[in-house]
């Protein structure tokens, strides 16, 4: 298990993420102190990727078909988008698929996942 | 892993407790030769999804990328690019007209059995230049050195293209073109083709899409077809849903397709000439009712998981209750739909006891309690060969990935392409 600490989680998740739709609005200090506490776990999010994201974008998140790369995406882009489907918001055509999917991911989840996904393959 | 050859729905509790046995059980005892002593190399990487491979006899391969062109391999490696779609860079030549959109883009590739003589080539591609869209089966000629091709003609341009995003699963435009460009025995050129998510087209005498199509060099349907009166000749079979494979049996030279099922029931099927595969995903047909945006074929709970054998009994692949003659499917995947695409046989003595099988490639798609399935299958007829007799995954010796494609080479060895970007040879032995 890879336990990042506070800062480093922070500063992967918000690296990018200046010019994100996410980013766009100035987080709360709440909202800083929820992602600083986010665990991530790169074990679990392998666990993940090949369990649920592996077999349409790729083995290493390149994308594949019609499913986009995700290895060339920012940490925070990647947040942005699970969160959005795990509240059920339609974004593009596989939508069914993806919020499916991350429906089921904690905030660790989708942390872990995103800096997964981003620097994974490189 | 043993699939069994086929499935009756059984009941919810039933099905999940054969379910929870079958893929919580070790790998089983494989039939005939140790797949363990496959032998894997990657004959190219980095490619943009490439879809298609054809061969000549001294290992010259082209190959399509969806949304970049058509390319060959020469017997010493070298890769020349021939026609790029659209205006895809590196090309000699490009089809402005081509382009890629969802599953859409080029797509299958085939040599002329004349080759030498002719020097033609034939690909399947997305095209803009009629409105609505269409695919077209276009034939080429490759100069001498294979560096250019010319004298484009496009011998069928009117097989359908969904234009606009439905709401559905995958519902951008684009979706389910068929795709697959082979000759058969017969010196026939086939192409199948999709549904486009268009609840109309499969069961539809004139519209070309769901079809497997039957024609010459030209484009003209073949004497032999025997499509339903008012059925345009080109049909050699119709009522499919989107065939991305079709082989030909090497004794008895019979058309097997392999198709990708709706969230159930992928199937292989014997084709029957003039047979309708039972495909009808209209609103308001066989007890169902409307459906989102016309298409039923993710219905019911297009949005969420729930009993394939349900979503079969609903909504099946194979409509025997309203078509009583349809052609059955010899294998459903064990009601799976797990992304079947390509088919071909295996030839030649290195490959054992499954000299003669067919391979299929499965590229996975794990969603609503599907196992992700990627894998290359290898499929037993019996000596009639009327059914499958039996079905074994290949061992394989290197990752999966999105088994798109399965071409046998020249060599012996089995090609396979992923969507991934790589194309690999498979050979028996050590």
């Amino acid at each position: 298990m890879f336990n990042y600490g506070p800062l480093a989680v922070v500063a992967l998740l918000g690296a990018a993420g200046a010019s994100s739709a996410l980013a766009s609005d100035t987080p709360t200090t709440d909202t800083a102190e929820t992602e600083a506490t986010r665990q991530i776990d790169l074990e679990v999010a392998e666990k993940i990727f090949r369990k649920s994201c592996r077999a349409c974008h790729g083995n290493k998140a390149q994308g594949a078909a019609s499913y986009p790369s995700l290895s060339d995406k920012d940490p925070a882009y990647i947040t942005e988008r699970l969160e959005r489907y795990r509240a059920g918001e339609k974004i593009g055509p596989n939508s069914i698929l993806m919020i499916q999917h991350a429906k089921k991911l904690s905030d660790d989840d989708i942390a872990s996942l995103s800096v997964y996904v981003t620097t994974a393959f490189e | 892993m043993l699939h069994s050859r086929f499935s009756e729905p059984l009941p919810l509790a039933a099905s999940l407790l054969v379910g929870a046995a079958l893929f919580g059980a070790p790998t089983l005892a494989q039939s005939g030769m140790n797949t363990t002593n496959l032998q894997s190399e990657v004959v190219l990487d980095g490619l943009d999804n490439p879809w298609d491979m054809a061969f000549l006899d001294d290992g010259t391969m082209l190959f399509t990328e969806k949304c970049s062109g058509l390319s060959v391999r020469m017997p010493d490696g070298t890769v020349n690019k021939l026609y790029g779609v659209g205006a895809k860079e590196g090309y000699p030549a490009n089809g402005e007209d081509l382009f890629c959109e969802g599953q859409a883009g080029m797509m299958g590739v085939a040599f002329d059995p004349g080759f030498a003589d002719n020097r033609r080539i034939y690909v399947y591609s997305t095209s803009n230049m009629s409105d609505p869209h269409t695919n077209r089966l276009m034939r080429f000629t490759v100069n001498e050195d294979f560096t250019a091709v010319a004298d484009r003609t496009d011998i069928i341009d009117d097989v359908p293209y969904k234009m606009a995003a439905s709401n559905h699963p995958f519902g951008g435009p684009g979706a389910h073109n068929g795709g697959r460009v082979r000759f058969g025995p017969d010196g026939a050129l086939w192409l199948t083709t999709g549904d486009t998510h268009n609840g109309q087209v499969p069961q539809s005498p004139t519209m070309m899409g769901s079809k497997v199509i039957r024609v010459d060099t030209d484009g003209a349907a073949h004497p032999e077809n025997a499509p339903p009166e008012g059925f345009d000749k080109r049909t050699y079979t119709f009522g499919h849903r989107n065939i991305q494979g079709i082989a030909f049996h090497p004794d008895t030279g019979a058309a097997i397709t392999a198709e990708h099922g709706p969230w159930h029931s992928d199937e292989i099927t014997i084709l029957k000439n003039g047979g309708n595969a039972g495909w009808d995903p209209r609103p308001n047909m066989a007890g169902r009712e409307d459906c989102p945006d016309d298409y039923c074929g993710y219905s019911p709970n297009q949005e969420g998981g729930m009993n394939r054998y349900e979503r079969a009994a609903f909504m099946p692949m194979t409509d025997f209750d309203t078509y009583p003659d349809a052609m059955p499917p010899v294998w459903n995947n064990n009601g799976w739909s797990q992304g079947t695409s390509s088919a071909a046989f295996l030839q030649g003595d290195a490959w054992g006891d499954w000299n003669g099988a067919m391979v299929v490639g499965i590229m996975g798609i794990g969603f609503g309690g599907t196992p992700i399935g990627q894998r290359i299958d290898v499929i037993h007829f019996n000596e009639d060969v009327t059914d499958v007799e039996d079905v074994t995954e290949m061992t394989l010796p290197m990752e999966t990935g999105r088994f798109r494609s399965v071409v046998m080479g020249p060599d012996g060895s089995l090609y396979t392409s992923i969507d991934e970007g790589t194309i690999y040879k498979l050979t028996p032995g050590n």
